[in-house]
């Protein structure tokens, strides 16, 4: 029926035709750097710098699982992370600048508050994930909220607090919390041996004894959900403590940290009123860690209009979104602005989505793109995704 | 980015002497426009063509009609897509059938490339094709029946006579059973992922579609002693 | 012999009818007519409007170095044999805007052809013996403001009409700039808020309008006894207003607020001794008062930095 293909090698008019398969060859055998500009030859955050910025870098799988498998990438960007069958996150002008700056610290100074604001779907999350993924190789004890939103305004159970008197528990956000966080800091734990000041007496007879060790506080929460609001505030009470003493380093970062000082929060007590965040038990404890007057730690939180109800989201600005009462808690605090790509951001996006066989070459698609997704990383992912 | 600049062609209406009664009547129907505006050109290929040939210069100042919401110099844009997405819609509800035909060739895509990570050689890898666009219209195309039945009566007799289909017509059945096929589905799946799949089949010229398409062949063949009817 | 002649043709006229009238054979009797309305013989001649004679256009003999303002020496409407200009208003359709003569559109609009500049100038001539020098030291506007800071204005003028009264002459306009007035912050404030709009902000002028009495005098006497009274009770400190919180504050005072508060607490020293601390305030007010946007907060971020003594942004 059909002839054989006379020739195996055919003369191809079409130089870049001509490139692009000679890359897809070589991908496998040869070290991607060498051909891919918008790879970053280091994945370790601690050695990266601002020559760096715009390029991919990987994450390695076992710190994905380590740091993110309760939370802390978003949904969309997980789903990506799976169809590209790597994890890699762009190196950005604000993540860098704070790394920056975490790095140059003088840690015996009052703890600097870093937030990060920008319009939605701008990558503040990402950038975020990139600091604690720092704060990870750089042994900080994580204190990291994937999403506050989350607790606020989708818990998944309520209860009222039975050792605080007009407070509502959300026990179940908490002690999957609780497992996140011993996710991230299992293995510092076991090293730092960090242990606790006080005796926490929960029941007649369970209690924590002081100088046990920091895991079995975090065990008790896991274990005894009833008690997971009460144990985190322990917890917090202990890293604080533990800081102060400059026993460890503690990074201290939250996402969607507004949703702390919006009152309409979507938790309800037993008469059906509306809980304000702050009288959430757990609350406390967490604002008393962005607060300045402890050491040896770093806050990096995020502002986000996303974390508030939609008739509010008006302005992606911090004093707005913060409110007077944030903006008080926090102040002097040092905002960064998250943009969208610059152009050279925007290139290498886009070079590394044509790497990984998501958007198809066109010529003239990059200009078109870059216009109709006015630069925004959330919304090109979206208009890429059907090419 | 594309020029904004449209540029456009003549349509020729031609009026026969038999008809002359009818060019009294408006021949547009409903159009808001008067029959004398002519259809733009909006690809921007089209354009630089017609500047090329210099036919660009009859129509300069031709009165046109503005171009419909789907009409686009995307470089992305794709007819068949378009017809493919006026298909899908319901009720008018174009954003929605958009949305979902684009879904689907996201999970396409996504589909694709997790064969694409798994496979092992080179050769493998190569021999994936990725991009939803070729996949849809290579579907599309294994669908198109070359034949289809008609009733046609005889002596008091309905008889399913085969007969020849017009290209325009297969593409439309094609279309159609891809999108009845994507629909046919348990209520806890999306349109989207049954439609990726059902296109993914039958690029591959597997799957309900194709089966369909054959069976209607076989059909045609078994009822080809009607065949005569059609022009007796 | 004519009158005659023409009675006879008559005769032989009606002869010849009946004559006719026999030979139809009389069968057809002629139909008459009834003639109720007897018909005058002759309508009345129209009486034509009787002309008078008139001298040509005065502007026709006028030689071309008269002195107008002997000519229109004072107002007047428009008068078109006396204006020797080709003058035309109004319009016409297919046709140039109708010519002076017969225009009551160019009697209705007022004219000033009675102020030419020589007779302007004739006028100030003749007023300059009753006038005093302009005093040296008022010589510029800036000295002028600072000797009379208090500035009325009333318009004078009279109607042509049969009452020469212009009821907009009651109307009084005082003004004066607000740093004029010897006011401490506080009464600065609540002066400006008892003012309420009349206050313009960007020019620094406080402006009162009155017009409910029926002359001047009286009204500019009613603005002299509202700023007087605005003024002393600007003075006046009320007890409740000790009770005044931040909330209630109508700009972001930042030695008042939070802010000062923690970073005095932070550094443990006053915040006037803090370095950059200065500059730190201001960032903070503006962002208060300036609201947010980009720079003002790349402002706080950037003093922030200074003030933790962090590395700058990149």
């Amino acid at each position: 029926m059909f002839k054989k293909p006379r020739y195996i090698f055919r003369y191809n008019k079409n130089p870049k035709s001509l490139i692009t398969s000679f890359q897809c060859l070589t991908t496998a055998a040869l070290p991607t750097e060498r051909i891919d500009s918008f790879r970053c030859v280091i994945n370790n955050p601690l050695e990266q710098n601002e020559g760096h910025i715009g390029q991919f870098y990987r994450v390695p799988e076992d710190v994905v699982s380590k740091l993110f498998s309760q939370g802390g990438l978003p949904k969309s960007f997980r789903i990506q992370t799976k169809t590209f069958a790597e994890t890699c996150l762009m190196i950005r002008k604000p993540s860098i600048d704070i790394i920056n700056c975490i790095k140059n610290l003088d840690f015996s100074k009052p703890v600097p508050r870093f937030v990060l604001y920008g319009q939605k779907g701008v990558g503040k999350s990402l950038s975020l994930a990139h600091i604690v993924h720092y704060g990870y190789e750089a042994g900080f004890l994580l204190v990291h909220i994937p999403w506050l939103g989350e607790w606020m305004r989708r818990p998944k159970d309520s209860s009222p607090s039975e050792t605080k008197e007009g407070y509502t528990n959300i026990n179940l956000d908490i002690a999957s919390w609780l497992v996140h966080f011993k996710n991230q800091n299992s293995l510092l734990l076991e090293k730092a041996n960090l242990k606790t000041t006080q005796t926490y007496k929960w029941t007649k007879r369970e209690e924590t004894v002081a100088n046990s060790n920091l895991m079995d506080l975090v065990d008790h929460g896991i274990n005894r959900i009833k008690f997971a609001s009460d144990c985190v505030l322990a917890l917090l009470n202990e890293i604080k403590q533990l800081s102060k003493s400059g026993k460890c380093k503690t990074l201290v970062a939250i996402d969607g940290f507004n949703a702390f000082f919006y009152p309409e929060t979507r938790i309800r007590t037993e008469k059906k009123e509306i809980v304000h965040p702050h009288n959430v038990s757990v609350t406390e404890g967490f604002l008393s860690l962005t607060r300045f007057d402890w050491k040896n730690a770093v806050a990096v939180l995020i502002v986000d209009e996303l974390a508030i109800a939609e008739k509010d989201q008006t302005s992606y600005f911090p004093r707005y979104l913060l409110g007077k009462d944030g903006f008080e808690h926090l102040d002097p605090f040092i905002p960064v602005l998250v943009n969208g790509y610059s152009n050279k951001e925007f290139l290498s996006c886009m070079n590394y989505y044509r790497e990984r066989r998501w958007v198809q070459p066109l010529p003239g698609l990059d200009d078109e793109l870059s216009v109709i997704s006015s630069s925004n990383p959330y919304k090109l992912m979206q208009l890429c995704a059907p090419l | 980015m594309a020029s904004l600049k449209r540029i456009f062609f003549g349509k020729h209406s031609f009026i026969n002497q038999r008809n002359s009664i009818y060019s009294l009547i408006q021949q547009n129907g409903m159009s808001q426009y008067p029959s004398y505006y002519i259809q733009p050109v909006y690809r921007k290929e089209a354009q630089e063509e017609l500047e090329k040939s210099g036919e660009i210069m009859k129509i300069t100042h031709v009165p046109t009609r503005a171009a419909l919401n789907d009409q686009t110099s995307s470089v992305y844009q794709d007819e068949l897509v378009n017809l493919f997405i006026n298909y899908v819609m319901r009720d008018g509800l174009k954003t929605l059938a958009r949305g979902l035909v684009e879904k689907s060739f996201e999970n396409i895509k996504r589909i694709q490339l997790e064969k694409y990570h798994k496979a092992k050689t080179e050769a493998e890898k190569q021999a994936i094709e990725i991009n939803p666009k070729n996949i849809f219209h290579q579907a599309v195309n294994n669908c198109k029946p070359l034949l289809y039945l008609t009733p046609i009566k005889r002596g008091g007799v309905k008889y399913q006579v085969p007969v020849p289909i017009p290209d325009k017509r297969s593409q439309f059945l094609s279309m159609k059973w891809l999108i009845e096929a994507a629909r046919e589905k348990e209520r806890t799946v999306h349109f989207p992922e049954k439609l990726a799949y059902e296109l993914i089949d039958a690029a591959s010229n597997t799957g309900k579609v194709v089966k369909r398409k054959l069976d209607l062949h076989k059909q045609c063949e078994a009822n080809r002693a009607y065949a005569h009817y059609r022009w007796s | 012999m004519a009158l005659n002649l023409m009675k006879n043709s008559i005769k032989m006229n009606t002869f010849s009818k009946l004559q006719v009238r026999s030979s139809s054979g009389s069968s057809e009797p002629q139909f008459r007519v009834l003639n109720l309305k007897v018909t005058k013989s002759k309508p009345a001649p129209r009486r034509q409007p009787k002309k008078f004679d008139t001298a040509p256009p005065r502007a026709h003999q006028m030689p071309t170095d008269q002195n107008w303002g002997n000519v229109w020496p004072g107002p007047r409407s428009f008068h078109p044999a006396t204006v020797p200009l080709p003058v035309r208003q109004g319009y016409g359709e297919k046709q140039a805007p109708p010519s002076k003569y017969a225009n009551a559109e160019l009697m209705k609009i007022p004219n000033f052809l009675h102020l030419t500049p020589p007779v302007i100038k004739r006028q100030c001539d003749a007023l300059r013996k009753f006038c005093t020098p302009w005093p040296k030291e008022l010589s510029t506007d800036e000295n002028c403001e600072k000797h009379f800071p208090l500035e009325t204005t009333t318009s004078s003028y009279c109607y042509s009409s049969p009452s020469i009264r212009n009821s907009l002459a009651r109307i009084v306009t005082l003004r004066i700039k607000l740093s004029h007035l010897p006011l401490d912050q506080h009464a600065k404030d609540k002066f400006r808020r008892l003012v309420g709009d009349r206050y313009d902000e960007n020019t620094d002028y406080v402006t009162i309008v009155a017009d409910r009495c029926p002359t001047s005098k009286q009204n500019f006497d009613y603005c002299m006894y509202l700023l007087t009274a605005v003024f002393h009770e600007s003075w006046n400190v009320e007890p409740w207003e000790s009770k005044k919180t931040l909330e209630d504050m109508e700009y972001y005072d930042w030695t008042k607020n939070q802010s000062c508060k923690s970073l005095e607490s932070m550094f443990e020293v006053p915040f006037d001794k803090i370095e950059h601390g200065k500059e730190f305030s201001e960032a903070v007010s503006n962002l208060m008062n300036n609201g947010e946007n980009l720079q003002t907060l790349k402002t706080y971020g950037d003093t922030v930095r200074k003030l933790l003594g962090l590395s700058k942004e990149i």
